[in-house]
């Protein structure tokens, strides 16, 4: 009997004196690993547009149907992200989330990325469901919150898509409903005569 | 195509197929699916995309499937079995994605894309092109409801051949060659057709997208079900595509039996009501104030019933009047026909509220139930006779199968009546007649009575012995029949001679159903005389004994304080009936109006008791096309709000009044209703049988007219500003034709008018202002109005106390004023 | 040995050929006669046992052709003449056009009688506005003389010329989308069955022929079947005209009996190459058959042995290149004109001719890879015998032919970023033939 209190004793004893694993959360906060999957974020490009276009595969791809995007049109006055589409509504449902990561694998603009914050905590179900200006990334220095207009942003000469974008980003439909003339013309007028404009991608 | 079976091996398994099939389509049999971008089963072979490339054996070359007939004992190798078939298919889907911009995250086709698809099944995994893309501006709108993006288009000419084709509108084409060959508009002309959102839906890429979809949505997260049209009485299946609890589009269902692989604009573009904020959200009533207030269903029904119940103590039933409009469902007409005879006792029920002499019944009754030609029938016949009808305006799907019948196998068309219509193209000869007159010539087209060359060679086409004699013929009598004495029953009797089959082409959707139900006075459900109720007296508690009032009887009746009560079920008689200002005294002096409606309307505001019905793709139920076919339809998303399906109010309202119809479910009335709406006998037996009591035919003809007088022609178009059930479809809308006045040469130039002036047109009772178009397709002496595309009612152009109903209108110029006014 | 001949062309030399008067004093007209008394099929198996050929390039026996044409239909047969003439190097129907048109107007005549049409149309290049002049004065010449018209000079025979200008499109000459552009419609070309012979024309049995072959018929017609195959070979009789151009002395249309090799051709009539070239490779048939290299000079010029060789007689217009000329600039031009001319229908042509297009750009501006030459054959391969008529056939014959015989040009390109030593993209042959040797302008005369 003696025995076995000293042996349990023995190991409180030696207990004492080894490192100890606790962590003093909050005071205290570990890394994660760097590919930890955490809190989505919407990215933005340097001058402030969204990098999202709305295009669903996100929501295509979740397991847990977490995921709600609805896309919308950019118009030359309103300007959210290069290009014909982008994100209006974007939400994230964290109660369904399982930070499986397949969203961020499907999106074909880098927009949906992950962060390493894994403090999701509220007190109501409706506030686990994280808008599109919550899940945005913060501007960036001196960058205009969207939407831009086109003179804006052309004004900027930025290239998106390392110059692969499938079109001029500025050119909208709608001017067409209003200069029918203007049907027709190609961008090219001869496929012979060079150089041809724009890039292609391959 | 003949009957003879050929065998045909494909891939190793024989197959047994009709001669003259291409082996693109003996391979769907076996369920071998080649793909294809090009070939359509409707539109004739093109051979472009070179998709479907399979090794034909004993052919030196590879052979396309979509073009090549498939011919005893061939010997066939698809890519499945076929390495040379296989990168033949490989190569092309190759070429096809080289000058693709690869945009498919913007695309609103991604996720339901035929290139997509094959890119992932068959294509390469990476691209071997470094070179550059052709480049075009991105989507350039060729329509206000159709945008194209040329990057994205793999030039299978789907749609340029359906543009010629199908809808004969061909204002789209392929322009330029080469690689830069483009589906383009011409420079004036955007694609103005009433059938251009089929091409959406036909192209196997996102080059052709809508306006009205745009971004939207993506096909995983749409949720798609059956429905069946509410447009009109052509009764196209549809797939509802619905997402959050609202439709995001509509597509056409395939059904070959009906609207094929299409559908108009129309019935695609025009649901956005269903969500629009004028849409009647909950039940109101009248209150302290008498202003319309929110109220629970159980006080709607209560003060309704009481309503009634007043009128009923009053006068009995016939101080009760049940007016019904044009887009109930089969259950809903049922319902208010029962609900009118057994629940209040009266027969003041009338489902027409469009102007008509008195002299239709018969017909009616011979139509009602019955089945009657199909759309097969009006196909494969020989002649077809259409009067009163313009059915690319009424109901577009009946045109293409008409227009098919013509391309394919020159079918003879023949219209009866002042106007030509739409019909220029494919009419083979137009039977002019006056307005009002049309009863007049059917009848001596089918004694053979006939007057002039022309109508002696449409008769002798439409039967007897002589050459060229038709073994099939259809008459399609429209809704604007009912407006000429005699004409229906001329035009019964027509086919009843020729032995041609007879259709009643209504243009609304419930129209038919509506007849069925018996919804008008002095017939019973299966158009059954009250003196032979057979089954119906078994069914209900009371069959009445007389006929009630017709729906001008009803609105005069209120007017002058007979009826007490009205109950309106889908239906504006403000805005539909002939005269709205007896409608509108009529409701201002009835003591009770319940409403049951889908959206605000000019009458909505005169109701005592507002009761809102769900929308036909927030409920179960059944439409019934002009042929007499039921097609039932699934609910596809829930109601927006409090609205509940019109047979579930009527019943309760039944119940309000103490009487218990007996129906829990839609198919609870389904299964009352079936046997009694549908009758085994022929239109054919049945107008054989009224050969004892002849038809009332016209005999009289019109009376001249006056100098400088003009006889109206009202003619509904398919897209009207003011139709409720295409408010919020603003693209839609855009597309419409201009309404205007329609009158020939000869009168234009007598009147001192031209094509596209602002013409004044007068009748005895006002007068409206809009545009003139001078066309040879109107007999001299009439003028076609679009009767609901007016500012106001055709019905205010009429005296009101003039009994004839006929309507003559004198043109002029528009008074400088009015035109500024406009400007 | 072979010498060059004289029929087609025996009124090129003389300066009033081109009118009425200058055509009937050479003997122009004399065949009528001798058809008119003749049944029609007489002279369809007439044709047929002359052996004549179909000279737009397929060389498919006429006389058979024109069996297929349906008769006692109820309806209108219709001619219709190709000469839409747009093969790169073929210019043989232009000069047959401006100096004797009477004389295809005879073979018109003689041709719809046979076939029992009454009209012909003329489907003419749009370019060809100098033979276009010169047919209209032709036919308003024989329409007064009564050559043309109701009741040809008595004989009951009623034939109607139309003259129709072609808008510019190579497609066009490919005859069913000559016919639809005939009709009004976009150029491209149909899908067969039905056959022009069944429902060409506004759905009309229609024979579609070369100016040359019509242009042979008469001499048939009046000098008998074995005078005509007393010329050229047993399998293709006749004479020919063979439209020599590039790097010799003297380029030009001449006239020899089928079978005569190339080599005789450009020794005596274009009396050889230019100074110190060899001759490194040419087209027998137009840029759409495959190339021949200097060691095929010395194979006849007939439809057999040119396909024994591994090309295509075509439409016999030689392009000559020598020992100085670049093979893949030659390809890139040929291939620059196809992409120009697809007419976009079908997607191996209309791709595959801007993907190759491209290539040979990538490759000529130095910047070629050495997976391009397999992906140019593999391109190649994907397009020939897939497109949907034979322009992407034609294509790529001179793409396959030159990766066969000359890869190690293509080869030196992509190692070195440029042409061999010696070999230069565009030779100075234009400028050494231009006004050298050539006969009198006729613009003017």
């Amino acid at each position: 009997m003696f025995n076995a209190l000293r042996k349990g004793f023995g190991l409180t004893f030696k207990s004492m004196f080894r490192p100890s694993s606790t962590t003093e959360y909050p005071d205290t906060r570990r890394d994660t690993a760097p590919r930890f999957h955490g809190r989505h974020v919407l990215n933005r490009w340097p001058d402030g547009l969204e990098k999202c276009v709305g295009c669903e595969l996100c929501a295509w791809a979740c397991p847990a149907d977490a995921i709600f995007v609805r896309g919308e049109d950019n118009t030359p006055q309103a300007r959210f992200s290069p290009g014909e589409r982008y994100g209006a509504d974007y939400q994230i449902n964290y109660l369904r989330c399982i930070f499986c990561g397949l969203c961020i694998e499907a999106c074909p603009t880098r927009a949906l990325t992950m962060t390493n914050e894994y403090e999701l905590s509220a007190d109501k179900r409706e506030d686990f469901i994280f808008t599109k200006e919550m899940l945005l990334a913060p501007l960036p220095e001196g960058a205009k919150p969207p939407p831009h207009t086109d003179d804006e942003v052309e004004a900027r000469g930025m290239t998106y898509y390392q110059g692969h974008a499938a079109q001029d980003p500025l050119r909208h439909w709608q001017a067409d409903l209003a200069a029918p003339e203007e049907h027709g013309d190609p961008v090219t007028t001869d496929l012979l005569d060079d150089p041809r404009p724009g890039g292609g991608q391959g | 195509m003949s009957d003879d079976q050929i065998t045909v091996t494909i891939d190793g398994t024989e197959v047994q197929v009709p001669e003259g099939t291409l082996v693109i389509r003996a391979a769907e049999r076996l369920g071998i699916t080649i793909p294809r971008f090009c070939d359509h089963p409707l539109l004739e072979p093109v051979a472009a995309c070179r998709q479907c490339i399979v090794e034909i054996e004993g052919m030196r070359k590879p052979m396309t499937s979509c073009s090549t007939k498939a011919t005893d004992g061939m010997v066939v190798k698809t890519h499945l079995t076929s390495d040379m078939a296989a990168v033949a298919q490989r190569g092309q889907l190759e070429f096809l994605l080289i000058n693709h911009p690869l945009d498919c995250p913007q695309c609103d086709k991604g996720g339901e894309c035929p290139l997509q698809d094959q890119a992932l099944a068959h294509g390469p995994p990476d691209s071997r092109f470094i070179d550059q893309k052709r480049r075009y501006e991105k989507p350039i709108p060729i329509s206000p409801q159709i945008l194209l993006d040329r990057e994205r288009c793999v030039l299978c000419a789907r749609c340029t051949r359906f543009s010629q084709e199908i809808s004969g509108d061909p204002f789209i084409e392929l322009f330029e060659r080469g690689a830069l060959e483009q589906v383009a508009v011409y420079e004036d002309e955007p694609y103005h057709s009433y059938f251009s959102g089929n091409v959406i839906q036909i192209c196997p890429v996102g080059a052709l997208t809508s306006t009205s979809y745009r971004f939207k949505s993506r096909p995983f997260d749409l949720r798609s079900t059956g429905g069946v049209c509410n447009q009109c009485s052509a009764g196209c299946n549809l797939r509802v595509d619905t997402r959050r609890g609202g439709i995001e589009r509509q597509l056409a269902a395939d059904n070959m039996a009906v609207n094929e692989m299409w559908n108009c604009d129309k019935g695609r573009f025009g649901f956005p009501w269903v969500s629009h904020p004028e849409r009647l959200q909950q039940p109101q009533a009248r209150g302290s104030l008498l202003a319309l207030e929110p109220v629970s269903w159980h006080g709607a029904l209560t003060t309704a019933a009481e309503g009634l119940q007043a009128a009923l103590d009053a006068g009995g039933g016939d101080a009760v009047g049940v007016l019904t409009g044009g887009r109930l469902t089969d259950e809903d007409a049922y319902a208010v026909s029962r609900f009118a005879r057994d629940a209040v006792g009266t027969d003041n029920v009338d489902f027409r509220l469009w102007p008509r002499t008195d002299d239709e019944r018969e017909v009616l009754a011979a139509v009602a139930g019955a089945p009657g030609p199909t759309y097969e029938d009006v196909e494969h016949a020989d002649v077809v006779v259409v009067a009163g009808l313009d059915p690319e305006e009424e109901v577009p799907i009946l045109h293409l199968r008409l227009r098919k019948a013509w391309r394919k196998h020159g079918q003879r068309i023949v219209v009866v009546g002042p106007t030509l219509g739409t019909m220029s193209e494919i009419a083979w000869r137009w039977v002019r007649t006056d307005a009002g007159d049309e009863g007049r010539v059917l009848t001596a087209l089918a004694t053979g009575a006939t007057t002039g060359e022309l109508q002696d060679e449409v008769a002798a086409a439409l039967g007897g012995d002589g050459e060229g004699a038709a073994t099939s013929v259809v008459v399609l009598a429209g809704e604007r029949l009912s407006r000429s004495p005699g004409a229906l029953p001329s035009a019964a009797m027509l086919a009843q001679r020729r032995d041609a089959a007879f259709a009643w082409v209504p243009r609304r959707n419930g129209a038919r159903g509506a007849l069925d139900a018996g919804l008008l006075p002095g017939l019973l459900p299966g158009g059954r005389p009250q003196s032979q109720a057979g089954p119906v007296a078994d069914a209900w508690d009371h069959v009445p004994t007389a006929p009630g009032r017709d729906a001008r009887g009803i609105l005069e009746a209120a007017a002058a304080g007979e009826i007490k009560a009205l109950y309106l079920v889908g239906v504006d008689p403000v805005r539909d009936f002939e005269d709205p200002r007896l409608a509108r005294a009529a409701l201002e002096a009835a003591d009770t109006v319940i409403v049951q409606d889908l959206m605000r309307t000019e009458t909505t505001a005169y109701a005592d008791v507002l009761l809102p019905a769900a929308a036909p793709q927030e409920r179960v139920g059944s439409f019934t096309t002009w042929e007499g076919r039921r097609q039932p339809f699934p609910q596809a998303l829930p109601p927006q709000r409090l609205q509940q399906q019109d047979w579930d109010i009527t019943r309760q309202l039944a119940r309000a009044l103490g009487a218990d119809l007996g129906w829990e479910t839609a198919s609870d009335v389904r299964a009352e209703a079936a046997p009694l709406m549908d009758r085994r006998a022929s239109v054919a037996e049945r107008l054989a049988a009224l050969e004892s009591e002849p038809l009332p035919l016209a005999t009289a003809p019109v009376p001249p007219l006056e100098e400088g007088e003009l006889e109206a022609v009202v003619a509904d178009l398919l897209l009207a500003e003011r139709s409720t059930l295409l408010a919020g479809a603003d693209d839609l809308l855009a597309t419409a034709r201009t309404p205007s006045a329609v009158m020939a040469p000869a009168d234009a130039e007598r009147a001192g008018v031209g094509h596209g002036d602002t013409v004044e047109v007068r009748g005895p009772g006002g007068a409206v202002t809009l545009p003139l178009a001078v066309r040879p397709h109107v007999v001299e002496g009439s003028v076609v109005l679009p009767g609901n595309a007016l500012e106001a009612p055709v019905g205010t152009l009429a005296d009101p106390d003039d009994p004839t109903g006929r309507l003559r209108v004198t043109v002029a110029a528009a008074p400088a004023d009015e035109l500024e006014e406009s400007a | 040995m072979s010498e060059p001949i004289s029929v087609l062309t025996q009124r090129y030399d003389v300066p009033d050929a081109h009118t009425l008067a200058g055509y009937e004093r050479t003997g122009g007209y004399q065949s009528l006669a001798t058809a008119f008394d003749q049944a029609p099929t007489d002279l369809v198996s007439q044709v047929k046992d002359a052996g004549l050929r179909g000279r737009g390039g397929a060389g498919f026996p006429t006389g058979v052709k024109w069996g297929f044409t349906p008769r006692g239909t109820g309806k209108p047969t219709y001619l219709v003449i190709n000469a839409d003439e747009g093969e790169p190097g073929t210019f043989k129907d232009r000069e047959l056009m401006e100096r004797d048109p009477h004389q295809l107007l005879e073979g018109i005549i003689v041709s719809c009688y046979a076939l029992e049409s009454e009209r012909a149309f003329l489907y003419l290049r749009g370019e060809y506005l100098w033979p276009g002049v010169r047919l209209e004065h032709a036919i308003a010449e024989a329409y007064e003389a009564g050559y043309l018209g109701k009741d040809i000079k008595g004989s009951g025979v009623n034939v109607d010329v139309t003259l129709h200008y072609a808008a510019g499109a190579y497609i066009c000459g490919e005859e069913t989308a000559l016919l639809d552009s005939l009709e009004g419609r976009r150029g491209q070309p149909r899908l067969r069955p039905p056959f022009p012979a069944q429902a060409g024309v506004y759905g009309m049995p229609t024979q579609v022929n070369n100016v040359e072959t019509i242009a042979n018929v008469p001499h048939i017609v009046q000098h008998g079947v074995d005078w005509y195959r007393s010329m050229g070979t047993e399998k293709s009789p006749g004479p020919k005209l063979f439209c020599v151009s590039g790097e010799v002395n003297r380029p030009g249309n001449y006239e020899w009996p089928m079978g005569a090799t190339a080599r005789e051709i450009v020794e005596v009539s274009c009396q050889g190459m230019l100074d110190g070239r060899e001759l490194r490779f040419w087209t027998p048939g137009g840029s759409s058959t495959p190339l021949l290299t200097g060691a095929h000079a010395d194979t006849p010029m007939d439809f057999e042995a040119i396909m024994e060789a591994g090309s295509l007689l075509g439409t016999a217009a030689m392009q000559m290149f020598s020992d100085r000329t670049s093979v893949v600039e030659a390809a890139r031009n040929w291939t620059k004109f196809y992409e120009h001319e697809s007419c976009g229908k079908c997607t191996p042509c209309r791709e595959g001719t801007f993907w190759l297009s491209q290539i040979y750009d990538r490759l000529l501006e130095g910047r070629g890879r050495s997976e391009d030459l397999d992906l140019l054959d593999e391109i190649c391969d994907n397009i020939f015998g897939r497109s949907f008529c034979a322009l992407g056939d034609g294509a790529v014959s001179p793409i396959k032919s030159s990766l066969a015989l000359f890869r190690d040009e293509y080869e030196h390109l992509i190692a070195h970023g440029r042409l061999p030593d010696g070999i230069e993209a565009h030779t100075d042959a234009v400028d050494r033939n231009s006004g050298h040797g050539r006969p009198e302008q006729l613009v003017g005369a």
